[in-house]
């Protein structure tokens, strides 16, 4: 570009604007004259010569929202959606149905293209939401602390242990160390150990029986460690009865952090009632869509000693100088805009809105809405569970387990084979290969079944997997 | 007022929904619940209601102007919205197989290439969700470039004290010791103290350029070479692409590894602090310890393009467990495509705007002039500054009394929101203001006079203010001191 003269506004064809998102296209010299300046080159006279760019922007030309929509449409449309089809794949996401009503009142303006809530005073509206969604949080895990939202349950688990041994090393006989169950898959795993790996915190995994239960004798090891990790239900769907018993065998020195998959707290005890003290998961299955793994939203709550150590954003109630209830953000001495690099997390931007949507869903289902929501992923669980267990060449891997969401079973041949088929040949997305987590597991899948499967998409799921078992014999 | 937990409709009130498919299953009595969560019971009228009355007690760009600086609180394309209701976004599976997800991975692999063009670096992740999360991500990487190469004693990281708080919180959480330097007197980067510090311990420098002074550093590259010749990574805080785009690049700087803030330069909502997604972007050297997986184009021999993923060799593995916020890509996506490569405008138009804010709050009218108790400073000296800029509120407050976030607070009656306060922590009493690209003349016109207004008003009511917002000022020590955090029930 040469200096010294203003760009002709960008025009299209018709003598339109091509840029529709610039109010001031056109008119830069009105406003470069006030400043007593000629060229919008003046405005980067203080980039120097040898770090300017000589190139323009290899890219191309601007569009129009109408040519976006329909690309977008194209390509979208190339994609193939759980409610498209039969789909029985959930390890962590789970397809669900979230009310019309969400999307759209989450989407208004005020909501949507606010900041953080700085400015209390202007910000009372999405300060109260997420009071109450922390609320809704506590009553539903039965801890009396809700954070706003970690980036996804990975992350909140992550940082549930860091938090954890902030609070517990001093007087832990086993020093920045953490217990971790085996099943935690190993994508979560991934971000723990990244996330932990700084601190120098040690990491033991906690083994299970063939029943795919916690070992309850080894557990019992973590006494004096910092934290315990679990998740209820497991990576297979297990509920495990053994974790009631286990902060008993922990102590009071050692923090119990629980994995939920929350709609099942419907129907299950919730951990705060069996000693966890911290609690954390993927809140995605209230308010929004799988949506491929983001963005979703992390569910951490935690008991009142933890509360100066934990990560994200908090809000509290509090009065205006009038005297009058109002809400703000609130112990952000411990955040990192403050604290720096002493600040209990790094986390600043986080899930509000998504977590506003979860909000709104579950004010929505009310207290006998969720317990429903929850007996129809049980049901439709069972259902799965007894049409294709009754199937020749299929097993259970744990026959004893009570399921929640999912279960696994054990195929003659590998998963991925059968998912292929099941894929290609019915249009059904069968579940999860469980070799991709952990290479032993060849012939073993993961079905899962939520409230968005019906008993078509079960007979349909038990005759393809019947057809391709007559194809190989 | 409207009260989420009085509504109290009846048993069974709430959303409607299908009967289960089927009763068979029963769970240990150890592990029933035994008292349902105490959620409101509502009909969807009245919770439409609520919310929509929450909302009206809440400032969104949509609102009115919003010069929060360093926060690029630009104007949100709707269209992006509506693409990410649609099918085959919404509910898409992360662990599907690839030949489900073609459409998503298209798009994927179309944003790697543009954020790689436009910071001039090799390979991009979209896997981070936040840009705190990117800080964290390239530092990992970094770390564990180091200990391949043999360097593992390298464990410190040099930040200015103009940096974001994000910076030595994300190095901190990786387990590298902060060292702060500061800044010139002009708010610059100090090159002496920074030859001063640097050493074989040196693992990298954080720095965002343009500073968040709004200044760019003119000897960012000089910089660069200290740190390097100490054999150290340099790594580029992303939250000020906005004003560089088509201009420069971190990867001209003499940059290593660079974050982008989708949720500022790429018009993702903000959402009332989230979701944001941050990207980062590195050269080849640490392109092999990304997270896991990238994207990668195959062509066949029909020339039929297929997307797949791709684990980096020596990948530190995932950040977060799935793909990232990809709705916040798409919406990128979108937004990218409607400026193409007029991206540069959009730079352009950012710096222009904070230029002109900048002019005629420092040059007021003489009629207006005369009225003013105090005028504020400039944070930094500078001929021009880049797409935000600060003011020292100080001769205001030893004038009159007035703070800088009285200032902010009377700001929020005349319809705005506050700009950045008391950020960087080097300008005494600092209000950073950030128009961003997408506000008419007219609106900085009048924010301008607004503002001046404000100088020439009583003390008193600045000081008190703000008076015409759905509540007064809010006491936050209060809120700090008593920790009610969340609703008390019936108790």
């Amino acid at each position: 570009m040469t200096g010294g003269s203003v760009k002709p506004p960008r025009r299209g064809g018709c003598g339109d604007i091509v840029v529709d998102q610039l109010p001031n296209l056109g008119r830069e010299q009105e406003m470069l004259s006030a400043m007593g300046m000629s060229s919008m080159d003046d405005l980067f006279s203080d980039i120097p010569e040898g770090v300017r760019r000589v190139e323009p922007l290899d890219l191309p030309a601007p569009q129009t929202e109408e040519e976006i929509l329909r690309e977008a449409r194209m390509l979208l449309g190339a994609n193939i959606s759980l409610d498209s089809r039969p789909s029985f794949l959930g390890a962590g996401l789970y397809s669900n149905f979230v009310p019309t009503m969400v999307p759209m009142l989450a989407t208004r303006g005020e909501f949507l293209t606010a900041y953080t809530p700085y400015q209390p005073e202007v910000s009372q509206g999405m300060l109260q939401a997420m009071w109450e969604f922390q609320t809704m949080v506590s009553e539903l895990v039965a801890l009396p602390v809700s954070n706003v939202s970690m980036y996804d349950a990975s992350t909140a688990a992550a940082e549930a242990l860091t938090c954890a041994v902030r609070v517990h090393d001093r007087k832990a006989t086993q020093k920045s160390t953490i217990y971790v169950s085996e099943l935690v898959p190993p994508h979560r795993m991934s971000v723990i150990e990244n996330y932990t790996q700084g601190a120098e915190i040690f990491i033991h995994k906690l083994p299970h029986g063939v029943d795919g239960l916690l070992d309850l004798e080894a557990a019992a090891s973590a006494e004096g460690a910092c934290a315990v990790y679990v998740e209820q239900p497991n990576a297979f769907g297990l509920l495990d009865e053994g974790l009631v018993q286990l902060k008993s065998l922990i102590g009071e020195n050692t923090a119990l952090i629980v994995g939920v998959q929350p709609v099942s707290l419907g129907l299950i005890a919730p951990p705060g009632d069996y000693g966890a003290d911290i609690v954390v998961g993927e809140g995605q299955p209230f308010g929004i869509g799988p949506t491929a793994g983001g963005p979703i939203y992390g569910l951490f709550a935690c008991r009142d000693a933890y509360i100066r150590q934990m990560p994200g954003r908090i809000v509290g109630l509090s009065m205006d100088s009038d005297g009058e209830r109002a809400f703000t953000l609130t112990l952000s001495t411990r955040e990192q805009h403050i604290r720096r690099h002493r600040a209990t997390s790094n986390i600043c931007s986080n899930e509000t809105l998504i977590a506003l949507m979860g909000a709104m869903h579950m004010a929505l289902l009310g207290p006998e809405g969720l317990e429903k929501l929850a007996r129809r992923n049980a049901g439709a669980c069972a259902a799965t569970k007894s049409a294709v267990l009754a199937l020749e060449g299929v097993e259970a891997v744990h026959p004893e387990g009570v399921h929640f969401n999912e279960f696994a079973i054990r195929l003659e041949k590998p998963a991925a084979e059968l998912l292929d088929f099941l894929d290609h040949e019915c249009d059904i997305t069968g579940g999860f290969d469980l070799s991709q987590w952990w290479p032993e597991r060849e012939n073993e899948l993961l079905i899962c079944a939520t409230d968005q499967i019906d008993i078509e998409d079960i007979e349909e799921l038990a005759e393809g997997i019947q057809d391709w078992q007559e194809g190989y014999e | 007022m409207s009260d989420l937990f009085a509504f109290k409709g009846a048993e069974g009130a709430g959303y409607a929904q299908p009967d289960p498919i089927s009763d068979e299953f029963d769970f240990p009595a150890s592990l029933k619940r035994e008292k349902l969560p105490r959620w409101p019971r509502a009909s969807e009228p009245e919770i439409v209601r609520h919310y929509t009355w929450l909302s009206t007690r809440s400032h969104g760009i949509d609102s009115g102007f919003y010069p929060l600086g360093s926060c690029t609180m630009k104007h949100n394309p709707r269209v992006n919205e509506r693409i990410v209701q649609m099918p085959g976004m919404n509910d898409i599976h992360a662990l599907a197989p690839a030949s489900h997800l073609q459409g998503m991975m298209a798009i994927f692999h179309e944003m790697q290439e543009m954020l790689e063009h436009c910071a001039g670096m090799d390979t991009v992740t979209l896997q981070p969700v936040a840009g705190a999360q990117g800080e964290f991500t390239a530092m990992r990487c970094i770390q564990e470039y180091h200990r391949d190469i043999g360097e593992s004693h390298r464990n410190k990281v040099i930040v200015p004290d103009s940096a974001h708080g994000t910076n030595p919180a994300s190095a901190a959480m990786c387990g590298y010791e902060i060292i702060e330097i500061p800044s010139l007197e002009n708010g610059q980067l100090d090159l002496d103290a920074l030859r001063a510090v640097v050493g074989d311990d040196t693992a990298a420098m954080m720095i965002t350029n343009p500073s968040t002074l709004g200044i760019f550093e003119p000897e960012i590259a000089e910089a660069a070479k200290i740190v390097h010749d100490a054999g150290g990574q340099m790594y580029y805080d992303g939250a000020n692409f906005n004003a560089i785009l088509g201009k420069t690049n971190p990867g001209l700087m003499g940059f290593d590894a660079v974050h982008y803030n989708l949720h500022k330069t790429f018009s993702q909502p903000h959402g009332g602090g989230g979701p944001g997604a941050g990207p980062i972007g590195v050269k080849a050297h640490l392109a092999d310890y990304l997270p896991a997986p990238l994207v990668v184009a195959e062509e066949d021999e029909e020339g039929e393009v297929w997307f797949d993923w791709y684990d980096p060799p020596k990948s530190i593995g995932k950040v977060q467990q799935w793909h990232g916020n990809a709705g916040a890509t798409v919406r990128a996506w979108a937004y990218y495509r409607r400026y193409g490569r007029e991206l540069e405008t959009m730079s352009e138009h950012a710096v222009l705007n904070a230029n002109y804010l900048r002019h005629r709050i420092m040059n007021p009218p003489s009629e207006t002039l005369a009225n003013i108790h105090a005028m504020p400073t400039d944070g930094a000296p500078a001929e021009v500054v880049k797409h935000e800029f600060t003011l020292s509120m100080t001769p205001v407050k030893d004038s009159t009394g007035v703070t800088g976030k009285d200032v902010a607070k009377r700001l929020l009656d005349f319809g705005y929101m506050a700009p950045t306060l008391y950020f960087p922590m080097i300008v005494p009493e600092c209000l950073m203001f950030e128009p961003t690209e997408t506000e008419s003349k007219e609106a900085i016109d009048q924010f301008a006079d607004d503002f001046l207004t404000i100088l020439t008003e009583d003390p008193e009511i600045v000081k008190t203010a703000p008076h015409d917002t759905p509540v007064k000022r809010v006491d936050e020590v209060w809120a700090a001191r008593n920790l009610i955090l969340r609703h008390p029930m019936d108790e």
